[in-house]
């Protein structure tokens, strides 16, 4: 029955009400009262309820009280004990220092880790120092008992130990109130200057009730402690060299202040350190790793939480085989839901992927005085850790010596035969060569009909105007026909048609920009791109030079310019006689040499980017040749001929 | 009477006798790989071998001279298996990461990624125009793709165990998809119905099938070590080949049509078995490699066989015969 006073049931008759003497209240306590109406505790043996006034018990001390016995049956049966909750709700009340009943049952109280901290918290060094020296500190496997009605004068700050999943509240690391600074743990963190990576609470402060066993921090004469408790996660740098010693001394520390409460101090730990075998946190460990901290490699005391060499058959390398493979069962069978065993998978890659990760472990744990050597040539040097060589210069030699042993023979394997795919490229090569030629020629095809065509231009300026020929235009023009504007859609006369679309479209393409980040720089070409620069978007004008209608403004025509645009009879052929209409008047052939200009830009600007296309193509079967033979690729692949006289599959026919 | 499965295969006869035995002999090994190959084809113009492999490339090879020619980079899992398009411009292949990837070989750069499968994806094939992509997963699905877009048209909810073989047939109607459960199945490929179920072995997982060239018959094989032909439209098996070993491994088997007609397969126990069509016998056994021989590919003019082994050897092995 618990304890709790707060809520008294009518009893049943107690060992104390001996006489049921006809009274209608029963009667209870050592007062023999009925009385019912005040704090009343009950005795979880005799079943007897007590005044709380008559025993001198408050409430509130008994809130905090989970098992209560009178003193008769305390002293009738000294097992019995008082036994005490260890709830957040716990308060300390001035009133008991008082040594009456409640004291000598405090003297049953456990108080076994005479926790400095505790002391401190506790305030007053006599009064409770006192108390401690008198509690015999018990062995039980319980958690230890808090200081509930320990008196303190002033009270301290009234530490609230939650209680989580990880922390009991009530053992001696959950009560430590500061981080010891020197543990691995501590050493990760942001305030000791730490990358907080690991991101744990101090080793110091692990609970040794309910935080992971690899976390936790055992003192070097307890029981055995499974090394990969110091080792951080896998596949981080293991702690450098500098790291044993502050924690060492630490370790000294804790082992003077252990001696203190001496078989207490163990027996909580011990029970609760039953180190898991193959918790998934373990089954990285190295072996090897674990036997350099075992042999103190660092210094000469090695790491105290380390120091116990029993258990090097614990983790001997055939329980860490045993452990990879329970990994990768279990790992297996989580993904197959029925009978899809790792036999149906064309490969291991699970294994595979274990094995790429173990093997930089591997190199990365071992230490100085047991690294392997440096794999460079003729280096008697140890390697650096989580490395094969002492240095990057043995590196390079290494490779060096590699190159030339191996290379040499691949090159000449690679030549015996003759290798196929360069003979495709040859071929694609030739093609291209080919292909380029005659894009060259069709350029200068181009260049030929753009002086041709200026030539035409520069002979018809010359001529004079005759304006009298022709001054009507042989126009049975419609006048009433009208024809409406492609570009602003307005009703049009057909006369001036040509002009006012010409004008038209230059007024809304000039609105637009058409660019790109790079200036024209091709050799041989007089004239093809604007390439004006807009500093607005920073490119550079990509229409025709003599079309573009933003940059370039049309000249204003002299009023005795002739038109001298070639006419054509029948469409293609050339009378070689000239349009004689002053410019401003004609037309018909209005921006005659604007759009002929045009058109032989055009053709132009097509043939440069064939040739760039062929450039590219070229390129990319150059490289693909050089590459083919390159360094790299013969290194790392090897193509063996078993029959040296059949170099190529084909059978001759196909060739 | 039945037709004869051999009768039935377009010839290329090379000389007038069909001769009992070919006399295949290695020429040529290739190193590269660093880890265990999964697959190897030959590309329909008979000029490349592609290999995928554990460790995450594909890596093309001259079909003729072994040579090196290009790795394709990529995934991020191993590659289960690799396929060619019929214009042998692409490829496409199934890893472990859930994705399939098409490839362009010219420039060696992958041009989509399709995603959509929930586990790994374990075998692909295009179909024969190449517009088409088919993939068996080890999610249970049989998902086709389109490769222009790279979308997935249809998902067939194809069996209750992992798929380990799709293929089209050679019209591109049809296509064949085996898994462990035991059954075999055929899709119409336009619709995606289910037009007729095999019950290869009740018990036993189907480990491949092929379509034959001419498309009558299927090829499928089981995990007893056992290779069988079948008519699949009247649901008989005309063929059982036997000998090998295959009791764990999804080996690849292939019809060799370029000289005598043969059955050729990988096998558990580093031999390459080759059998004759009709009469079932194995007529040859090519030594070489030393761990499972996990793929074997027949060249589509020559008479080249390409072998590939596992992570004991990681090597491809070329091997030509007369006949």
């Amino acid at each position: 029955m618990e304890g709790d006073g707060s809520d008294p049931e009518p009893p049943d008759a107690g060992e104390d009400s001996k006489s049921e003497n006809g009274e209608n209240a029963p009667i209870y306590c050592i007062c023999r009262k009925p009385d019912i109406n005040c704090f009343m505790i009950g005795c979880d043996s005799c079943n007897e309820w007590f005044h709380g006034d008559c025993i001198r018990i408050t409430e509130k001390m008994a809130k905090a009280i989970r098992e209560w016995y009178c003193r008769e049956c305390r002293e009738k049966d000294p097992k019995l004990e008082i036994r005490y909750r260890h709830k957040k709700s716990r308060e300390r009340d001035g009133n008991e220092r008082d040594s009456s009943e409640p004291r000598d049952e405090g003297g049953g109280r456990k108080r076994p880790v005479p926790d400095p901290d505790l002391q401190r918290r506790a305030g007053s060094g006599t009064g409770v120092g006192a108390m401690l020296a008198r509690g015999s500190p018990s062995p039980h496997k319980s958690s230890p008992q808090p200081l509930v009605v320990t008196p303190s004068q002033h009270h301290q700050q009234q530490q609230q130990i939650k209680r989580s999943a990880r922390m009991c509240g009530e053992c001696e690391a959950c009560r430590r109130t500061e981080d010891c600074g020197h543990c691995d743990f501590c050493r990760d963190m942001k305030k000791f200057g730490g990358p907080n990576k690991i991101r744990q609470k101090c080793r110091l402060r692990q609970c040794q009730l309910r935080a992971r066993e690899s976390y936790k921090y055992f003192p070097s004469s307890l029981s055995p402690v499974t090394p990969s408790e110091s080792l951080p996660r896998p596949r981080r740098p293991p702690p450098t060299q500098q790291q044993p010693q502050p924690s060492q001394k630490l370790g000294r520390i804790r082992e003077d202040e252990g001696a203190v409460a001496s078989s207490a101090v163990k027996e909580p730990p011990e029970a609760t350190a039953t180190p898991e075998p193959l918790s998934d946190e373990d089954l990285t460990l190295d072996p090897d790793l674990y036997q350099d901290f075992c042999a103190g490699a660092f210094d000469d005391h090695g790491l105290p939480w380390m120091s116990d060499t029993e258990e090097s058959p614990f983790l001997d390398p055939a329980l860490r085989k045993r452990a990879v493979k329970v990994k990768h069962v279990k790992r297996r069978e989580k993904k197959s839901e029925k009978k899809k065993e790792e036999r149906y998978k064309r490969h291991r890659q699970k294994q595979k992927h274990k094995d790429k990760w173990k093997h930089p472990e591997r190199a990365d744990a071992k230490d100085p005085a047991s690294l392997p050597q440096c794999l460079g040539p003729g280096c008697v040097r140890a390697a650096q850790p989580g490395s094969k060589y002492c240095s990057d210069d043995c590196g390079m030699k290494l490779a060096a010596n590699r190159i030339y042993e191996i290379l040499p023979q691949r090159i000449q394997q690679w030549q015996q035969s003759p290798c196929i795919a360069e003979e495709h490229g040859k071929k694609l090569l030739e093609r291209i060569r080919r292909e380029q030629q005659s894009a060259r020629t069709r350029l200068q095809e181009m260049e030929r009909r753009f002086h041709e065509l200026e030539a035409i231009i520069l002979r018809a300026k010359q001529q004079a105007v005759r304006e009298d020929e022709e001054s009507n235009e042989n126009d049975s023009d419609d006048t009433d026909l009208q024809i409406f504007c492609v570009s602003c859609g307005h009703p049009i006369n057909p006369r001036v048609a040509l002009r006012h679309m010409e004008r038209c479209y230059a007024k809304y393409e000039s609105q637009t920009s058409f660019g790109s980040m790079y200036p024209t720089r091709i050799e041989g070409a007089t004239r093809l791109f604007c390439d004006v620069y807009n500093p607005q978007s920073k490119t550079y004008c990509k229409r025709l030079q003599v079309l573009c209608p933003e940059h370039s403004r049309d000249p204003k025509v002299p009023a005795d310019e002739v038109c001298g645009c070639p006419l054509v009879r029948d469409v293609f052929e050339l009378t070689g006689d000239f349009c004689r209409l002053p410019k401003r008047q004609c037309n018909r052939h209005y921006c005659w040499e604007k759009l002929r200009r045009a058109e032989v830009d055009l053709e132009r600007v097509r043939v440069w980017y064939k040739l760039d296309e062929l450039f590219e193509q070229e390129r990319n079967v150059r490289t693909a040749m050089t590459n083919r033979a390159g360094l790299l690729a013969l290194m790392l692949h090897q193509t063996i001929q078993h029959d040296p006289l059949t170099t190529d599959l084909r059978s001759s026919a196909d060739r | 009477a039945a037709e004869e499965p051999g009768a039935a295969f377009s010839s290329a006869w090379r000389r007038e006798e069909v001769p009992e035995k070919p006399n295949y002999a290695l020429k040529l090994t290739l190193v590269g790989h660093t880890a265990a190959v999964s697959s190897v084809k030959f590309s329909p113009d008979g000029e490349w071998l592609a290999s995928s492999s554990a460790d995450r490339v594909i890596i093309i090879w001259g079909a003729y001279d072994g040579k090196y020619k290009k790795t394709l980079y990529g995934h991020n899992l191993e590659i289960s298996d690799v396929a060619w398009s019929s214009d042998s411009s692409c490829l496409v292949s199934a890893s472990d990461d859930k994705t399939l990837r098409i490839w362009d070989v010219r420039s060696g750069k992958c041009l989509k990624t399709l995603q959509g499968h929930n586990d790994y994806v374990f075998c692909c094939n295009f179909n024969p125009a190449s517009t088409l992509i088919v993939s068996g997963s080890f999610d249970e699905s049989v998902k086709i793709w389109e490769v222009k877009t790279g979308k997935c048209l249809k998902t067939l909810t194809a069996h209750s165990d992992p798929v380990s073989a799709v293929h089209f047939n050679s019209m591109g109607s049809l296509i064949v998809s085996g898994s462990y459960d035991g059954l075999c199945r055929i899709w119409d490929a336009a619709s995606g119905q289910c037009l007729k179920t095999l019950a290869v072995d009740d018990n036993l997982p189907v480990s491949f099938v092929k379509f034959s060239p001419n498309g009558k018959y299927i090829l499928t094989s089981t995990l007893d070590s056992t290779l069988k032909l079948w008519d699949y439209s009247r649901g008989r098996c005309l063929k059982t080949y036997t000998g090998h070993k295959n009791e764990k491994y999804c080996v690849f088997a292939n019809f060799s049509v370029t000289g005598g007609k043969w059955i050729v397969s990988g096998s558990e126990d580093n031999l390459v078995y080759i059998w004759n069509i009709q009469t079932k016998e194995i007529v040859q056994k090519l030594q070489g490699h030393t761990d499972v021989v996990i793929a074997a590919a027949c060249h589509p003019t020559e008479n080249i066989i390409a072998s590939a082994a596992l992570e004991n050897d990681k090597t491809i092995k070329l091997w030509m015969s007369d006949y």
